[in-house]
C-alpha cells in the first residue's frame, strides 16, 4: 500500500472510530491498519489509537467548504484621498471616543470638507447611511452589496440618465443623481420622472429631497403630481412643502384663518410708523396645543397671505423674542416651505435679535458661507458656546480665530478652574476643532497650552487633528 | 564657589534643560508606599532597566517603558502637576516600584527626557483620569519617617554562605524535584485513566459535560503539580465549545489524543524544560535569561496583536504576537505573561502595527516561539516589507504538529489570499492559487473581507484560523 493510500485508507476509516467513540464503544477494531501500535492492553490500545487519530486529524485533515464561496467585490477608491498615514491614530481615537454615529458622521463630514476620506480600517458607513457624505457612496454600495446575497454588479461612473438607472447601486445612483442636479437641474427632474414611481417610498422620499436643490418653477408641474398622486403621505408631505417654498401651498383654508386669528398686525411709532406682528396668548394650554397643531399644517404663503402681507413683510414685522413658541414654529414653517431668500432673510433677522438658537433651526437650508457667517456673528455678538456654533457652522466652517470669541474666554476660564477636571468641556474642545480653520486650529492649539492644558491632552485630538491636516477642499 | 557667580551658566543649563515640573528624591519617598517599594525603585532607578524614555514639551507627563518580570516590558506614565501615575505591571500597590523609579529617574536627571510627542498610551491614560485631586496623594498615602532614600540606596552586603549549607540546599532542592516529578507522574496516570474514561464513556455525553468533566480532572492536576497541564485542560471546553457542533467530536478526539502525547512525552523525557514547560512549570525570567543555550535574536518586529483572555482558573494570560522582520531567525515569537484577574485591567503594552528593534531570548524549544523582551531600542520607523512566507502553508500547518504534536496555537503567514462566506455565512481564507482554503474562527467584516489579502499573519488552532493582521493594497490592518 502507497503512503498515499494509506492516508486515503486511514480517512476512510477515522469517521467509523469517532462513531464508535461518540457512543463509547472500543474503535480499535476499525482501524487495522495501526493494529501493530497498539500492543496486547486493549485499554492501552484505545489510548495508542486516540493518540494516533488525533495526530492523524490534527495535521492531515482540514474542513473543506460545504458551498461555493462567496467573495466580496473589492473595497473601491473613493474621489477623495484617504487621510495620511501619520493622522490616522488621531482619526482612529475621535472614532473610538464618539460612540454616537451622528458625532462621527460629523468627523468625516469635517474631513470630506477638508478633501480626505477615513481609512476604510478606521470607518466605513453603514448601507442605509443616509448621512454620510456622497463622497462615501461608493462603500455604502460596498456594504449593501455585503450584507446581501446578491452578486455584485459593474458600477457605472457615466452620468446618470434615465436608460442607465439600474446601473447604478442606491447610494451611488442618489449621489449621481444630486451632482446632476447641482449641474443640470432639468435634467435631474427629468430622470426622477421616469424612474421615481419604481422606487420605494423611502427611496422615493431620499431622491425628491434632492428637488431642493436649485429648486425652481420648472419642478412645479412635477411636485404638483406627486403631491396629489403619490402613494406614501410622506412623499406627498414633502412635494408639497416643496411647492410652498415656491410659492404654491395648498392656499388659504380655514384653518390658515384659524392660525392668524392667534396673531395681529399692528402698527407703533409716532414718526416712522412700521407694523408689527404681536402673538395674541393663547389662554389656555388647549389653545396652545391648537395653534401648535395648526402651524404644523399651514404653510408660510398661505399664512402671510392670512395676515395681509408678503412672506417677506411677515418676517420683518415679526415680534421675535416675545412668544418663544410661535418663534420656533414660524422659523420651522420658514425652514420647511420658505424660499431660500427668505430663509436667509429669517436667519439675519434672529440673528440680529439675539435669537440665534433658533439659526440652529435654519442652517441645514443656508449655503455653506452663510453658516459660517452666521456662526461667527453668533459667536461674536451673542456669545453662544462652540457647541451651538458648531451646529449653525456645520462641517464646512474655517473659522479663523474662535478662542478670541466670549466661548473662548468662558471656556478657558472653565478649564483653570481650581476644581476643573479633566474630563471638562470635552465637547467644547471637539466643536472648537471642528468649525476652527487649520490656522485658527494652530492658534487654539499653542493658546490652550499656554493656558495649562498639556499637549498630550486628548480633549485637543479634534484641534491637533484640524491643525496637521492639509486643508484641500472646496472653500465655501 | 558660590553657585550665583555663574549666573551666565546657570542662565545656559535653565534654557538647554527645561525641566518644566521638577521633582526632587523627596516627592518620591513621600510617594512610596512602603520602605521595601523604595528599595525596589533605586534598583530600577538605572537606565539599564527602561527603553523608551521621553516626556511631554511642557515637562510635565513623564513616561517610559521598564523590564519587568513578565515577558512583556511595562508601561509606566506619570504627571509631574500632581504625581498621577499608571503602569500596566499587575502590583497591588499604588505607586508601584515601577513608577517611582521613573520619577526617580527623572528627580535625578539619570536619563534625560527627551521631549517628544504624547504617545497613544499615555493621552489614553490622561482621557480616563478621573478629576486632579484623586491624583495627589503626594505624602499622604504613607508618612515620610517610615521610609529612608538612603537605606533604600543601600546594597545589601553580601552574605557568605557557609559550604555545608549550600550542600543542603541543593539536596533538600534534588528531593524536592523527585517528589515534584512523582506528583506529576501519578497525575498523568490519573490524567490517562480519565481519558480512556471519556473514551468508554462516550464522547457525546463528555462534550455534553465537557466543563464539569474537565473541571475535575484539572483540581486533580494542579493537586499533582502539572499546573500548566491543568490550565491546559480548563481552557479544554472553551476550545471545544468554539467549534461548531458538527465538529466537536473531531475536536475532542484531537484535544485528548494530544493529552495522552503529552502525558507520554513527559514519561519519555520529564527533565526535557520544553516538555516540562507544557506539563508543570515554565522557567523564571531569570532562568531563560542566563541560559546559554537559550536563542537570541536582535531583529526588527512587528507587534501583530495582543490577546487577553481571562481564564477559568482565575488568572489573565497576556499573548503579544510579534513578527520578526529580518530575514533570519523564528519568524514569530510570542510573549506571554499572566497575572490575576483580580489585579483589573492592564493597559496594553504594545500597539498592533508599532515596530521596533529589539532582541529576544526564546525559551529553549525545538521551534523558539515563546520568548521574553531583552532588550528594547528606540522605536524607528522601518519600512520593511512583511518576509516572504518561509514555507508553503500546507507546511507550515503540520511542521509543527510532527515536532511538538501537544501544540494548541500554531502562528501562519500565509501568502496572497482573501477572505469568503460559504452559504452559511462561515468565513474562510482562501489563497489566491485556489490550492487552499482554510475555515477562519473570527469574524470579519468591512475591509477584511473587501480587498485582496497579500499576506496574512494568522494563528491556527482547533482547525481554524485566528487571523492577527494582513497586509493589504490599503495597508496593515487588523480584525475589528
Amino acid at each position: 500500500m502507497t503512503e498515499a493510500a494509506n492516508a486515503q485508507a486511514i480517512y476512510d476509516a477515522i469517521g467509523a472510530v469517532l462513531t464508535r467513540w461518540t457512543m463509547g464503544s472500543a474503535a480499535t477494531p476499525t482501524a487495522p491498519f495501526w493494529r501493530a501500535e497498539f500492543g496486547d492492553d486493549p485499554a492501552e490500545a484505545e489510548l495508542r489509537l486516540l493518540a494516533l487519530s488525533g495526530q492523524f486529524l490534527a495535521v492531515a485533515v482540514t474542513t473543506e467548504p460545504s458551498s461555493t464561496l462567496r467573495f466580496l467585490p473589492d473595497i473601491p477608491a473613493l474621489a477623495l484621498p484617504t487621510v495620511p498615514e501619520a493622522l490616522r491614530p488621531l482619526v482612529r481615537r475621535l472614532m473610538a471616543a464618539k460612540k454616537d454615529p451622528q458625532l462621527k458622521n460629523e468627523l468625516v463630514h469635517f474631513l470630506a470638507a477638508r478633501g480626505w476620506t477615513s481609512h476604510p480600517a478606521d470607518w466605513m458607513p453603514e448601507a442605509g447611511d443616509e448621512d454620510a457624505p456622497d463622497v462615501y457612496a461608493a462603500w455604502r454600495d460596498w456594504a449593501e452589496i455585503a450584507a446581501s446575497n446578491i452578486a455584485s454588479r459593474q458600477q457605472t461612473s457615466d452620468r446618470l440618465t434615465a436608460d442607465n438607472w439600474e446601473d447604478f447601486w442606491p447610494a451611488a445612483r442618489k449621489a449621481a443623481l444630486a451632482e446632476l442636479r447641482r449641474r443640470d437641474p432639468s435634467a435631474a427632474r427629468t430622470v426622477l420622472e421616469a424612474k421615481l414611481g419604481n422606487e420605494s417610498a423611502d427611496a422615493r422620499l431620499r431622491l425628491l429631497s434632492l428637488l431642493s436643490e436649485r429648486l425652481s418653477d420648472d419642478d412645479i408641474a412635477f411636485l404638483g403630481g406627486i403631491a396629489a398622486n403619490d402613494r406614501a403621505p410622506k412623499v406627498k408631505a414633502l412635494a408639497t412643502s416643496l411647492l410652498a417654498r415656491l410659492g404654491r401651498g395648498p392656499g388659504a383654508g380655514e384653518d390658515v384663518a384659524e392660525l392668524a386669528g392667534f396673531f395681529s398686525l399692528k402698527t407703533k411709532g409716532l414718526l416712522r410708523r412700521s407694523r408689527v406682528i404681536q402673538a395674541e396668548p393663547p389662554k389656555t394650554p388647549a389653545r396652545w396645543q391648537r395653534r401648535k397643531a395648526l402651524f404644523d399644517g399651514a404653510d408660510l404663503t398661505s399664512f402671510s397671505g392670512a395676515l395681509g402681507v408678503t412672506p417677506h413683510e411677515l418676517v420683518a414685522a415679526w415680534d421675535w423674542n416675545v412668544d418663544q413658541a410661535a418663534d420656533t414654529a414660524l422659523i420651522k414653517l420658514i425652514a420647511e416651505t420658505g424660499t431660500d431668500a427668505l430663509v436667509t432673510q429669517a436667519a439675519e433677522a434672529i440673528s440680529e435679535r439675539d435669537a440665534t438658537g433658533l439659526v440652529v433651526a435654519l442652517a441645514p437650508r443656508l449655503a455653506p458661507s452663510e453658516r459660517a457667517r452666521f456662526a461667527e456673528v453668533a459667536l461674536r455678538r451673542h456669545g453662544i458656546n462652540f457647541e451651538t456654533a458648531q451646529l449653525i457652522a456645520g462641517a464646512t466652517a474655517r473659522l479663523a480665530d474662535p478662542l478670541s470669541a466670549p466661548a473662548g474666554n468662558a471656556l478657558l476660564a472653565a478649564l483653570r478652574r481650581d476644581d476643573a477636571k479633566p474630563s471638562d468641556q470635552v465637547s467644547e474642545l471637539y466643536a472648537v476643532g471642528l468649525i476652527a480653520s487649520r490656522d485658527g486650529a494652530r492658534q487654539s492649539l499653542e493658546h490652550l497650552t499656554g493656558a495649562g492644558l498639556l499637549q498630550g491632552d486628548p480633549r485637543l485630538d479634534m484641534l491637533r487633528l484640524n491643525a496637521a491636516l492639509d486643508d484641500n477642499g472646496a472653500k465655501p | 564657589m558660590p553657585l550665583g557667580s555663574f549666573p551666565d551658566i546657570l542662565t545656559v543649563l535653565d534654557s538647554i534643560w527645561d525641566p518644566g515640573v521638577a521633582i526632587d528624591l523627596k516627592a518620591v519617598e513621600q510617594l512610596a508606599t512602603d520602605q521595601s517599594s523604595l528599595k525596589a525603585a533605586a534598583g530600577l532607578a538605572k537606565p539599564a532597566k527602561w527603553s523608551g524614555i521621553g516626556g511631554s514639551g511642557d515637562g510635565a507627563l513623564i513616561w517610559g517603558e521598564c523590564a519587568g518580570s513578565g515577558a512583556n516590558p511595562y508601561r509606566v506614565m506619570a504627571d509631574l502637576r500632581d504625581l498621577g501615575n499608571k503602569c500596566t505591571c499587575p502590583s497591588r500597590k499604588f505607586p508601584c516600584k515601577h513608577v517611582l523609579g521613573l520619577l526617580w529617574l527623572n528627580a535625578e536627571a539619570i536619563v534625560p527626557f527627551t521631549p517628544a510627542d504624547t504617545p497613544s498610551w499615555v493621552s489614553d491614560w490622561l482621557g480616563r483620569r478621573r478629576g486632579a485631586s484623586a491624583a495627589k496623594p503626594a505624602g499622604n498615602a504613607a508618612p515620610a519617617g517610615d521610609k529612608d532614600l538612603r537605606a533604600a540606596q543601600r546594597a545589601e552586603p553580601e552574605t557568605i554562605e557557609d559550604p555545608k549549607d549550600a550542600a543542603r540546599r541543593e539536596a533538600q532542592a534534588a528531593k524536592r524535584s523527585d517528589e515534584t516529578e512523582r506528583a506529576i507522574l501519578d497525575a498523568l496516570d490519573a490524567l490517562e485513566q480519565w481519558v480512556g474514561d471519556q473514551l468508554r464513556l462516550g464522547l457525546s455525553p463528555f462534550i455534553d459535560d465537557v466543563t464539569a468533566r474537565c473541571r475535575r480532572i484539572a483540581a486533580r492536576l494542579v493537586d499533582g503539580k502539572a499546573a500548566v497541564l491543568a490550565g491546559r485542560i480548563d481552557e479544554l471546553p472553551g476550545r471545544l465549545l468554539a467549534l461548531p457542533a458538527g465538529d466537536r467530536p473531531r475536536g475532542a478526539v484531537v484535544e485528548l489524543g494530544k493529552l495522552v502525547l503529552l502525558a507520554r512525552a513527559f514519561r519519555a523525557t520529564p527533565r526535557d524544560a520544553e516538555i516540562r514547560r507544557a506539563v508543570a512549570t515554565s522557567e523564571t525570567r531569570e532562568t531563560v535569561l542566563t541560559d546559554p543555550l537559550a536563542l537570541r535574536v536582535n531583529a526588527p518586529w512587528e507587534v501583530l496583536a495582543e490577546q487577553v483572555r481571562t481564564r477559568r482558573d482565575g488568572l489573565v494570560s497576556q499573548t503579544t504576537w510579534l513578527l520578526n522582520l529580518a530575514t533570519t531567525g523564528p519568524r514569530f515569537a510570542m510573549l506571554l505573561d499572566f497575572f490575576p484577574a483580580s489585579a483589573g485591567r492592564r493597559g496594553s503594552v504594545f500597539t498592533p502595527g508599532e515596530r521596533f528593534q529589539g532582541e529576544l531570548a526564546f525559551y529553549p524549544s525545538q521551534q523558539p516561539l515563546r520568548a521574553l523582551l531583552v532588550r528594547r531600542d528606540t522605536t524607528e520607523e522601518t519600512s520593511a516589507e512583511w518576509p516572504i512566507p518561509d514555507e508553503a502553508p500546507s507546511d507550515a500547518l503540520t511542521r509543527p504538529l510532527l515536532a511538538e504534536p501537544w501544540i494548541i496555537d500554531i502562528p501562519l503567514l500565509l501568502p496572497q489570499g482573501r477572505i469568503a462566506r460559504d452559504d452559511t455565512g462561515h468565513i474562510w481564507w482562501r489563497s489566491a492559487d485556489g490550492a487552499m482554503t482554510l475555515p477562519v474562527a473570527t469574524e470579519a467584516q468591512g475591509i477584511l473581507c473587501g480587498t485582496s489579502l497579500t499576506r496574512t499573519a494568522a494563528i491556527w488552532s482547533g482547525n481554524r484560523l485566528t487571523i492577527l493582521a494582513a497586509q493589504t493594497p490599503w495597508g496593515r490592518i487588523g480584525p475589528p
